[in-house]
């Protein structure tokens, strides 16, 4: 592994076909170095979200790539790319999605049962991850019953357990009041510096975006401006 | 990912919902219910038959006819040529004239060498028969004794499986007791006598003639007036009804030779006399009585039913009412297959976003259609046990009343056989996979962008 850097080469994405053809992306290119925090910062329906969906492969551009870590990833057959999402990558989102029903403890065990982690060796690692959120007290407890700020910060666990390499984090502040937003903030760069997982952003929000070590602006499916960003 | 990791997953899952997990595993219990109780109760029917079988018949025992019409129920609707064996319809009870076997008949089959107690089929009738001490008469049936079945005795003696009663005695049913008002004890070692009727051959014009000639008016009504003869017996012992036994109506039961003197008199000069619808015979014991129908079929192109032959007719019975019942139960099973559909399609939609971020976390559409397909199992599992045991409990709680109420005596209606049952839940589960194909292919197809769209 060593130097996962990402290059997004020349992506461009359209939805609907033609006369009610959207254009999501347009020609975005840009670089991220490994270990790199970074915003990918627009309005509501800027294209920043479709960005995140195609540079984690969920969604396949009809022009451009995707190369992680020397690899084009949008050539993956499914199954390839199944297995490089659950041992590479890692999701946080807006409305946490953890699992309502699940003790935290079976939620944070989801990916390493995903990825085939022997039964054994997933212990130590659900624990370790709910010690980082401060939530192993909470082990048994039903997610449902959790607050707001908790359940986010179960969903970190969850995502940073299979140690990824890339965290993507789809506006993970913007269901929680400012001072809990806080505390997801700091536990999010404080992995990322910790453990140099490349951590990728997406919000609208300035002042997290500014606490990244490189910012995307994105209007209109267009990268309008970078900051930060190595030359 | 593992598959016993999506079994506990699937497990937790229904084990939220626990209401509607139960609900949709009760439309499927109730179709397990009705299966089990209809494996019980072929089983047990079928055990019944057996032992009845085992009880009334020795396994050596043949029956012959010499027309098949006899054991077949259809009824020949088409002209049928005249033959001189033919019976008249009035001896047989039928609306079809049957052939009948002749003395000759018989003797051929008393000459070979794989049968033994080749006996005709008599038909007895008395005008009427006294009994010793009552001073009424009765009418009765009568029926020679067919060694080859086990009868018990509520007074006097019976004789063991294979032994014919002696030339002078007679059985009498209980049922005939208590109509005469007497203990069955009291009846044994007394006198009954049975009247019988000689069926004249019709006089020729001659005979007519030569009586009148001798004795005028009262020697021509002496000639047509029927002849009768006292047959009387000892009673030896009185018969049991029994549970075990193949319902008949009671009869006085005497013996073959008693039984051919009877049918000798009663039939002399008739047509009728020397033919009857068929023999019963045993096969030799050292004879399969298989091969002993098949060679005696081939012989002389008789109808023969083995034993066997009865038994697999009353299981064809037993089979298609359990069918019937089954039938109904597959009606139900269907109900709860849309049931599971309904139930899955709406878990589904419920959890199209954890869907999605199972699908973001890299998990294969292969096991999340897994996943619904294991739930789907679970509630086939649970509504089949449910089932299954409901029907179990059941049959604990009912089969000593329905044994005592249709007097079986130490047999059960319902029979429980583990194998059926456990095969019965096994296949309860894959109908409830099957129902669950189509939700967990929709869940495996869902698109994970628009899964994870936040709200």
């Amino acid at each position: 592994m060593g130097c996962e850097v990402i290059e997004v080469q020349a992506v461009s994405k359209t939805y609907g076909k033609k006369k009610n053809i959207f254009t999501a992306l347009r020609d975005v290119s840009f670089e991220i170095a490994d270990g790199a925090s970074v915003a990918i910062v627009g309005k509501s329906g800027s294209g920043k979200s479709t960005l995140m969906h195609v540079m984690s492969g969920l969604d396949k551009p009809e022009e451009g790539q995707i190369v992680i870590g020397g690899e084009n990833i949008l050539t993956f057959k499914p199954k390839q790319m199944d297995k490089f999402r659950s041992s590479e990558m890692s999701f946080i989102f807006q409305s946490f999605f953890v699992q309502g029903n699940e003790s935290c403890y079976n939620n944070v065990s989801l990916p390493l049962e995903i990825a085939n982690v022997p039964f054994r060796a997933r212990k130590a690692k659900v624990e370790r991850s709910l010690a980082a959120v401060e939530l192993t007290e909470k082990r048994r407890s039903r997610a449902r019953d959790l607050s707001g700020g908790q359940k986010q910060r179960l969903a970190i666990a969850r995502a940073i357990v299979n140690e990824p390499k890339i965290l993507f984090a789809d506006e993970p502040t913007g269901n929680l009041d400012s001072a809990t937003g806080e505390v997801v903030q700091d536990l999010l760069f404080r992995y990322n510096k910790e453990n140099g997982t490349t951590l990728i952003v997406v919000t609208h929000d300035e002042d997290l975006a500014k606490r990244c070590d490189m910012q995307v602006y994105i209007k209109d499916g267009e990268i309008v401006k970078m900051t930060g960003a190595k030359s | 990912m593992k598959t016993i990791d999506i079994m506990r997953r699937a497990g937790r899952n229904l084990r939220q919902a626990k209401g509607r997990t139960f609900l949709t595993s009760l439309a499927i219990a109730v179709g397990a219910f009705t299966l089990t109780l209809s494996l019980a109760a072929g089983q047990g029917a079928r055990e019944y038959a057996d032992n009845l079988l085992k009880n009334n018949i020795d396994p050596r025992a043949l029956f012959i006819v010499k027309d098949a019409k006899i054991t077949s129920t259809s009824a020949s609707s088409s002209l049928q040529e005249y033959s001189d064996d033919l019976g008249s319809s009035a001896a047989t009870g039928r609306s079809v004239a049957i052939k009948m076997m002749t003395t000759d008949d018989i003797k051929k089959l008393e000459g070979r060498s794989d049968i033994e107690q080749v006996i005709p089929i008599y038909q007895l009738q008395a005008k009427y028969v006294t009994f010793q001490g009552v001073d009424k008469k009765y009418v009765a049936p009568i029926t020679y004794f067919d060694s080859s079945t086990l009868v018990e005795a509520s007074a006097g003696t019976v004789p063991a499986l294979g032994v014919q009663i002696g030339d002078d005695e007679i059985l009498v049913p209980q049922e005939f007791v208590d109509t005469l008002n007497m203990r069955a004890e009291e009846l044994v070692g007394k006198k009954v006598t049975l009247i019988v009727t000689q069926s004249t051959a019709t006089p020729t014009t001659d005979q007519i003639t030569q009586a009148f000639m001798t004795g005028g008016d009262q020697a021509v009504k002496e000639l047509l007036k029927p002849q009768t003869k006292e047959f009387s017996y000892m009673v030896r012992g009185v018969i049991k009804p029994s549970a075990m036994a193949i319902t008949s109506n009671p009869r006085l039961h005497v013996s073959t030779n008693s039984a051919k003197a009877i049918n000798d008199y009663a039939n002399a000069g008739s047509a009728e006399g020397n033919k009857f619808f068929g023999v019963t015979a045993l096969a030799k014991s050292d004879r399969n009585p298989e091969t002993v129908k098949q060679a005696i079929q081939k012989d002389y192109g008789y109808t023969v039913q083995t034993a066997k032959d009865a038994q697999s007719l009353l299981f064809t019975f037993v089979n298609i009412l359990q069918g019937i019942v089954a039938g109904f139960a597959m009606l139900a099973l269907v109900a709860s297959v849309f049931g599971i559909i309904n139930t899955q399609y709406i878990s589904v939609l419920e959890r199209t976003s954890q869907i999605g971020l199972m699908k973001a976390l890299g998990m294969r559409r292969r096991d999340i259609a897994k996943l619904f397909r294991y739930e789907a199992a679970w509630i086939g599992f649970i509504g089949g046990s449910l089932g299954v045991g409901l029907g179990l409990a059941v049959g604990w709680a009912a089969n000593p009343v329905i044994t005592k109420s249709l007097d079986l005596g130490d047999s059960s209606l319902l029979i429980f056989v583990w194998w059926q049952l456990a095969i019965l839940i096994v296949a309860l589960i894959i109908v409830a996979i099957s129902a669950g194909w189509l939700p967990a292919r929709k869940a495996a197809r869902l698109d994970p962008i628009e899964a994870l769209r936040t709200e």
